[in-house]
């Protein structure tokens, strides 16, 4: 029986911005409802402070960097570290720069449209997600 | 006279545990509501980029950190980009003194998870009054 691929999913999880909050909680929702078998979430800051587990497993295991805005820390990180990302998604694309690029939002104040947001952000990375599967049978 | 620059507040944002959704909420908490016009937050994962811009946001900069685990992620890479670290915070820390407490998941929080936020994010705005304060 063929070992189920797992993919690497590392959201920027920016502080400073909306896309932060929302690349962090597209990534929950992979790993918590939508691929929770095959989804390994990799802590970033971990990652950069010199998590070897986690580098070890983004060299060896397809990516997926999910970054809030165009600077692309989380795909710049992983492959300074560990290589070439599989795919990128941007939060900024989906949602428009301005909106990304606004005031970081607290899950406190989470609204109908930002959950909104969030879905349509995880449809995105569930698609990459799924083409990654298809090429890649480990 | 020269204003007093912001004391820099920085989560590790951890994604695979509840501590790291506690360290970004209570920073959230203490830059948007708390303390606003002293203490400002920027992109952890931004800053160590190395780019310019993010370099200038930190460097000799009054930092305090706030992380969800020993790994002390947000401390030691803020330290290494050249911030001036005031203060380390860990919510593991804080935990201790609510056990049994149950906080939520890395994805949401409990009632009970964001009471202890707020006692966080009240720590981190001392904190940031103190620094202010002395002139640190």
């Amino acid at each position: 029986m063929a070992e189920e691929l797992k993919i690497g999913v590392v959201s920027c999880s920016g502080e400073d911005c909306l896309g932060g909050t929302i690349s962090r909680l597209a990534t929950r929702k992979m790993l918590d409802e939508v691929r929770p078998d095959q989804t390994v979430t990799i802590c970033l800051p971990l990652y950069i402070a010199g998590g070897q587990e986690e580098r070890m497993f983004a060299k060896e295991y397809p990516t997926i960097a999910v970054d809030g805005c165009s600077k692309a820390c989380a795909k710049r990180a992983t492959e300074k570290y560990s290589g070439k990302v599989n795919s990128v998604v941007f939060v900024s694309d989906i949602i428009g720069d301005e909106l990304a690029e606004g005031p970081a939002l607290s899950t406190r104040n989470l609204t109908a449209e930002h959950a909104a947001m969030v879905e349509k952000v995880a449809a995105v990375v569930t698609q990459q997600f799924d083409e990654i599967l298809s090429k890649n049978v480990k | 006279m020269l204003a007093k620059s912001k004391v820099k507040v920085m989560a590790c944002s951890g994604m695979g545990k509840v501590y790291g959704l506690m360290a970004r909420e209570a920073v959230l908490q203490t830059v948007q509501n708390l303390c606003s016009e002293q203490a400002e937050t920027t992109c952890l994962a931004y800053i160590v980029t190395g780019d310019d811009a993010a370099t200038a946001k930190i460097v000799d900069q009054p930092c305090i950190t706030i992380d969800g685990c020993p790994a002390m992620c947000s401390a030691k890479s803020a330290a290494e980009m050249g911030g001036d670290i005031k203060a380390k915070f860990k919510v593991l820390d804080v935990m201790r003194l609510h056990k049994g407490a149950k906080p939520g998941t890395a994805t949401e929080l409990t009632e009970e998870g964001w009471a202890i936020v707020d006692e966080i994010a009240a720590k981190l705005c001392a904190e940031v009054a103190q620094i202010q304060s002395e002139g640190r």
